[in-house]
């Protein structure tokens, strides 16, 4: 079956087209290599008990492909499925049925911080340096290197239970990206970050996408569509290049 | 193996740094040896049973270490479930996170039983101090198993802690010596610990049969918080 791919931002298509079932036979648009395909993705959840209890269909064949060194949004209204595809893609949620295929190392930055209130900043680090494998002298590297550049390194002994919004999402963030991931998954990572860090993520993100990473980011902004390499839309459980 | 000692550290200092834990810690081995067993004699009275004062002494203490335990590993999984699968799924994997897991529980179940132990000492002396101690140990470990257990399927903080205090109230009230029937108390998880805690309150050791069956209950129950643990930081494949 021959396959769309969705809209690069420099492309001809100017109005939203559905990308077909499956994203099996696309193909990487710019120079690099497939980092995540997925395939026909659905996905539905049972919510309530009886007698009223029933099933709300999520995801009905979502597909896309994101490529090494591209950056690529994926956006739709609240509740079209987009947090779902993510935990998805990184093993947190089982899927219906469809395919999801990844290479190398993956990051993930859940749109909800999820960490421990009760453990510093410093804790976390060694916790996910351990998961990710990396030993002690490259998580000290990585991390101070993360915390010089989104500008938290004051909090190191800060419990989680004891900082901002914006410096948790700091956090959130910087674990994703402490081991150098080939594939980095966002969901709304900006979310409580000031103008100022704002920006500077975007500018994190860009040179890490120049330097190879696949990026595959959630967002809201039409604005941020300029950043962005290519978009996908989420609409009725399927993706749309927007 | 240092990793589990790294991950497994992590997970009981984010326990102990509750500071109402460590109040709870002290407080509630002292209510349930000096005041629950008391409550306990009462019970076991009106219900028609035949518990001795220093056994319902002893026994408490028991309680006193499975609340604390259960309570502790119920929050465990229930407050930490989505750090937790976040961790398994970023290399750590659900095996590695739910043996950090256990032996955080294992540490804490530890630690409130030696605080229980300790109280009860203080209050009435102990005729066979290994006994009691194991079987203060075995009460821990069987909680273990029933706070993790509640806390891998249910979610809510009020309604898994209020279930905690549901299976604790029957086992309590239904165990050995508590009625003249017998009732459901043939079958509680604890029956065993709690006849090796009567017998040491009665001065008495305890037969063999009753070691073989607390340490086949605790294991098992150690067993069933192992995989609940790894229920609840469990990832799908991609």
């Amino acid at each position: 079956m021959t396959l769309d791919t969705a809209q690069r931002k420099d492309g001809p298509r100017s109005s939203a087209q559905p990308v077909s079932a499956t994203a099996r036979d696309e193909r990487c648009p710019a120079v690099g290599h497939c980092v995540l395909r997925v395939d026909g993705l659905e996905k539905s959840f049972h919510r309530g008990l009886p007698p009223r209890r029933r099933r709300v269909e999520v995801l009905r064949g979502a597909s896309l492909m994101v490529c090494s060194g591209e950056l690529v949004g994926l956006v739709g209204e609240n509740g079209s499925g987009k947090s779902t595809l993510m935990e998805i893609v990184v093993g947190m949620l089982a899927r219906d049925s469809g395919q999801v295929e990844r290479l190398g190392r993956i990051g993930y930055c859940p749109q909800v911080p999820m960490l421990w209130d009760k453990l510093t900043v410093d804790e976390h680090f060694t916790l996910f340096a351990r998961a990710y494998g990396l030993d002690d002298d490259r998580r000290e590297r990585a991390v101070a290197d993360l915390l010089a550049e989104l500008q938290f390194e004051r909090y190191r002994g800060y419990r989680i239970e004891e900082l901002s919004g914006g410096t948790r999402q700091k956090l959130n963030l910087a674990l994703a990206l402490m081991h150098e991931p080939t594939l980095l998954l966002l969901d709304e990572p900006y979310s409580g970050f000031d103008w100022e860090t704002y920006l500077h993520f975007w500018e994190m993100a860009g040179s890490r996408r120049d330097a190879g990473m696949g990026i595959l980011i959630v967002s809201h902004f039409l604005a941020e569509r300029e950043r962005l390499d290519r978009v996908y839309e989420l609409r009725d459980g399927r993706t749309v290049a927007a | 193996m240092s990793g589990l000692v790294v991950v497994g550290g992590g997970f009981v200092r984010e326990q102990l740094r509750a500071p109402l834990t460590l109040v709870l810690l002290v407080a509630i081995p002292a209510f349930f040896v000096l005041i629950f067993a008391g409550v306990l004699g009462e019970f076991s009275r009106a219900l028609g049973g035949t518990l001795p004062v220093r056994s319902a002494t002893a026994i408490s203490a028991g309680w006193a270490a499975a609340f604390l335990s259960g309570t502790l590993a119920f929050f465990q999984v229930s407050s930490s479930r989505g750090a937790d699968r976040r961790l398994a799924a970023a290399g750590l994997g659900a095996g590695r996170v739910a043996l950090a897991r256990i032996v955080a529980a294992l540490l804490l179940g530890a630690t409130v039983s030696a605080v229980a132990f300790t109280t009860l000492w203080l209050r009435s002396g102990i005729g066979h101090p290994l006994h009691a101690a194991v079987a203060i140990l075995a009460f821990a470990a069987i909680y273990i198993g029933v706070g993790a257990l509640l806390g891998a399927f249910v979610a809510g903080p009020l309604e898994g802690s209020l279930l905690v205090m549901l299976v604790f109230a029957l086992d309590a009230f239904s165990g050995p010596q508590m009625t003249s029937s017998g009732g459901i108390g043939a079958f509680t998880p604890t029956l065993h610990a709690a006849n090796l805690l009567i017998a040491t309150g009665g001065g008495q050791g305890s037969p063999s049969g009753d070691w073989t069956s607390v340490a086949a209950v605790a294991l098992g129950s150690l067993a069933v918080a192992l995989a609940a643990f790894w229920f609840a930081a469990r990832t799908r494949k991609a």
